[in-house]
């Protein structure tokens, strides 16, 4: 076993354990309590980055299959396999990260009962559950030559052709609905990426970087288990000597073939160059088309982020695949495919993601949960795919990496610690003490009790009256004993009776005129939202008389503007309807946010506070608006005196 | 952060990982245990004379049958250590308060006058067992760096937990005294796994496996010689 994939199946490991935390915690505590996502920015890093992303990277399966039993281009026909193995391992991860995305991921089966179809993503759904299915029955006879169950594995060879041709269409059916999908946000979307060319863009952007990524795998299976058909014998890398190799010709630049397998891989990348030199060209006529070169001039964040995605994702790959020397070079050829795959998921994060960020009008930064998730889960395929290709033939008939005698039971006596180790070498022994290390890290980072914004809710108790009339209040409300005796009927007579009221009490509730502080104000420490969206809907439904089945559905409009995102934020202002019904005063302050009341001691330091400190200066007692006039039990004790004193006894 | 932040990021963060690294690899050792047994011994293990390999180890737990006569007050103390060491961090009752917050686990507590005589009792056995293995010669001739050292860190949280619950053996404040009982009690979890501590669940192996937590390579040799003079050999 070759220390390097020990190396790097060591860090796969780590990373999918963090995974599988998150994944835990994201399934425990639900979606808004671990991720970023919003009702302004829903579609987060699973949806774009896993699934869009990731179904694009993984195309090598059918356009191999469309080059070799279509094109019958025999000479690709090594790479069947690995691209199959890809498919099945990028939709498979695509599909995992999916499910952590639902809201309700018991239900993912729902779409195969319960038909929308006027979805695309219906469409979408049935496409990658079916070719799902079809790169299980092609990758089948190579695992289940390893078993007992040759048999079946052969008779399904014998329908590989069948099976490639609908996955062939599956494929094109869905990656070009994966853009048509985007189709359906034509003022949303930023003008850079929307287009209606985005199916067809979406499908040749997604052959080109598919094909690039089989080129990238090739060349890290080579550098891992098997460089010697790839980087050249282990010689020629170290004297510079050209070697001579029995019927591989040397190009004519003179420079050096590393391998026989190099030949194959950069005639693949010169046909995925080309598609994405088709990308390339499409995108460039498309903007001109469009006439959304404005955009790009005006120097707005988007255009450098087009401009990122056209450089890495485009225009670099098809750069070092021009060039005869990096091309043949399996190092030239790594950083274009891997460039190119870098800058196909940039493209897709654009579309699905950054181009919406100036409509929602708010940023979005994934969460720690949602890139653990995201790389956890890519970091498990990634796993699957060295198991696959240690204990099957996928590279090569003979690739099959033989076991290692080292790999059986050994035993060690630590020193340090006195204790005897059994199988201190073996796989299982590496990989549980990596979860030992990671498991409680990956807790304490992602438990989200202990991520910072999370305010802990102190509810707030209504203020007791001391007397029949609420003359005087006492305020305890989180009962933990820092409380305040207000003389209310004091305060009222001297700053103006009941002209007074609204100096402090800034609105009540719809329709009262004595509503408590503690009715809005709810907790202590946070801000508590005030509006009842289900109850705005029905008032509103009941008053327009609307009718329907699902006649709350059609309220949106009285209150979103159409169109647009529906947020608090661009809503019809609180003041249209509730003109009267609210307020105390007849010039009521329209400023004031309705949606969210502060936490409860901001409101009553904020009310409090500033009134005292203009006092003490206009009535001479400087300690007016110190804490200790209010919270009595906070009185210093050299300050002490006889009716205080009384009132700490209490 | 003040010295409150200190203790509650002590209570909160640092104990669920701390105590995450023991348990999960106390689980590790029970897991490589159970394969190493499946792929050393395989079939084997069905044949084992289970009987007599759990009644010796429970012969082991009571050491009373095991006792020769240099040993009895070593054994006497030692059992009585584990007695306490066991039975106060899991159920004194300011413990499972923290058991119901963190972990939603309730026990039944014992109560603080049995808990403030266990404590004292282990804490004066840590204190023994550290004189027999600095003032033993057979003791000392076993013991390496590492015993002391387990047994000091052992000591720590016994005899900082104690001063913090009472004001009047205390010589710094509450909050140092909490402070160093949380973290010196934090580096004891995670050095269960990894050393010796690890015959918490190891103990119910050693006998199956033949493979035995307490013997360093040429061990048997030096516990000989320590039993029974110069010319023994095992």
């Amino acid at each position: 076993m070759p220390s390097r994939s020990r190396a790097l199946k060591d860090v796969l490991w780590a990373l999918a354990l963090v995974g599988l935390v998150a994944g835990v915690f994201r399934m425990w505590f639900g979606l808004g309590a671990t991720t970023h996502m919003s009702d302004a920015v829903p579609w987060g890093l699973w949806k774009v980055l896993n699934m869009v992303a990731g179904v694009a990277l993984s195309t090598s399966g059918f356009t191999i299959g469309f080059l070799v039993y279509v094109l019958r281009l025999e000479q690709f026909r090594k790479y069947v396999k690995p691209a199959i193995l890809l498919a099945f391992l990028g939709y498979g991860c695509s599909m995992l990260a999916l499910l952590f995305d639902i809201g309700l991921p018991h239900r993912f089966w729902h779409p195969i009962v319960m038909w929308n179809e006027h979805s695309f993503l219906f469409e979408v759904f049935w496409c990658v559950l079916l070719y799902f299915t079809v790169t299980l029955i092609e990758l089948s006879p190579s695992v289940l030559e390893q078993t007992r169950a040759r048999r079946i594995g052969r008779w399904l060879h014998r329908l590989a052709f069948g099976v490639v041709i609908v996955g062939i269409s599956l494929s094109s059916l869905h990656h070009s609905s994966l853009g048509s999908l985007f189709l359906v946000t034509p003022v949303r979307l930023h003008e850079l990426w929307y287009t209606s060319w985005l199916p067809f863009l979406f499908i040749v952007s997604a052959m080109g970087a598919g094909m690039m990524m089989l080129v990238l795998v090739r060349i890290v299976y080579a550098r891992l288990y098997d460089p010697e058909p790839v980087f050249g014998p282990a010689s020629s890398g170290i004297n510079g000597i050209v070697c001579q190799i029995p019927g591989i010709s040397v190009d004519s630049g003179g420079v050096p073939e590393r391998g026989p397998e190099m030949v194959r891989l950069s005639k693949l990348a010169i046909i995925a160059a080309s598609l994405l030199g088709a990308t390339l060209a499409l995108k460039v006529v498309d903007v001109a088309r469009r006439g959304a070169w404005t955009g790009l001039g005006q120097g707005q964040w988007e255009a450098w982020l087009f401009g990122v995605e056209l450089l890495i994702g485009l225009a670099l790959p098809i750069v070092l695949v021009a060039i005869p020397r990096t091309r043949r070079s399996p190092y030239g050829l790594g950083v274009a495919s891997a460039s190119a795959a870098a800058g196909l998921a940039i493209n897709r994060l654009n579309v699905g993601i950054f181009g919406y960020l100036r409509d929602a009008g708010s940023f979005y930064i994934p969460s720690l949960t949602e890139w653990a998730v995201s790389v956890g889960v890519v970091a498990a395929a990634g796993l699957a795919f060295l198991f696959f290709v240690e204990n099957c033939s996928i590279f090569d008939e003979r690739s099959v990496v033989a076991r290692q005698p080292g790999e059986s039971l050994t035993v060690l006596f630590e020193r340090w610690s006195h204790v005897w180790y059994a199988a201190l070498m073996s796989g299982v022994h590496r990989v549980t003490l990596i979860a030992v290390l990671v498991i409680p890290l990956a807790w304490i980072l992602l438990y989200p009790p202990y991520s910072g914004d999370n305010i802990p809710t102190v509810p707030v108790q209504a203020a007791t009256g001391l007397d029949i009339n609420r003359a005087t209040l006492w305020l305890n409300s989180d009962r933990k004993g820092v409380e305040v005796t207000f003389a209310h009927l004091d305060h009222q007579n001297r700053l103006g009776k009941d002209s007074a009221c609204h100096l402090c009490h800034h609105v009540s509730m719809p329709n009262d005129r004595s509503t408590p502080c503690s009715r809005c104000h709810r907790d202590m420490l946070s801000a508590t939202p005030i509006f009842n969206h289900a109850h705005h809907e029905q008032a509103v439904m009941e008053k327009e008389r609307l009718s329907g089945w699902h006649a709350t559905n059609r309220t949106c409009g009285y209150c979103h503007p159409p169109g647009q995102a529906k947020t608090s934020d661009n809503a019809k202002d609180c003041f249209d309807c509730h003109k009267t019904d609210m307020w105390l005063t007849s010039a009521p302050d329209s400023t004031i946010n309705l949606s969210d009341a502060c936490a409860f001691r901001e409101a009553m330091h904020r009310t409090c506070i500033p009134c005292h400190k203009d006092k003490a200066q206009e009535v001479k007692r400087p300690n007016l608006a110190e804490c200790y006039t209010c919270h009595t039990s906070l009185t210093p004790r050299q300050l002490v005196t006889g009716p205080v004193t009384a009132n700490l006894e209490r | 952060m003040s010295v409150h932040d200190w203790i509650d990021f002590a209570k909160g963060p640092l104990f669920a990982f701390t105590f995450l690294v023991m348990v999960l690899g106390l689980l590790r050792h029970v897991i490589i245990q159970v394969s190493s047994l499946i792929t050393g011994k395989g079939r084997r293990l069905r044949s084992a004379p289970w009987r007599r390999i759990i009644a010796d180890a429970l012969s082991w737990v009571i050491p009373i049958r095991h006792m020769t006569r240099g040993t009895v007050i070593f054994s006497v103390v030692s059992f009585l250590f584990h007695i306490g060491i066991i039975l106060v961090p899991v159920l004194l009752i300011d413990h499972i308060v923290m058991w119901e917050e963190q972990l939603g686990i309730d026990l039944p507590a014992i109560g603080r006058g049995l808990a403030d005589v266990l404590t004292l009792f282990t804490i004066a056995a840590i204190l023994v067992l550290l004189g027999f293995r600095i003032f033993g010669s057979r003791q000392r001739s076993m013991s390496s760096r590492i015993d002391y050292l387990l047994l000091v860190m052992i000591l720590l949280p016994f005899a900082s937990g104690y001063a913090a619950g009472h004001a009047n053996v205390n010589p710094l404040s509450w909050e140092a005294m909490m402070l160093t009982h949380l973290l010196s009690a934090e580096v004891l979890f995670v050095l269960v796994p990894f050393t010796k501590l690890a015959h918490i669940v190891l103990f119910f192996f050693d006998r199956i496996s033949g493979l035995h937590w307490q013997l360093r390579p040429g061990a048997g040799d030096k516990v000989a010689h320590a039993l029974f003079g110069e010319e023994a050999k095992v």
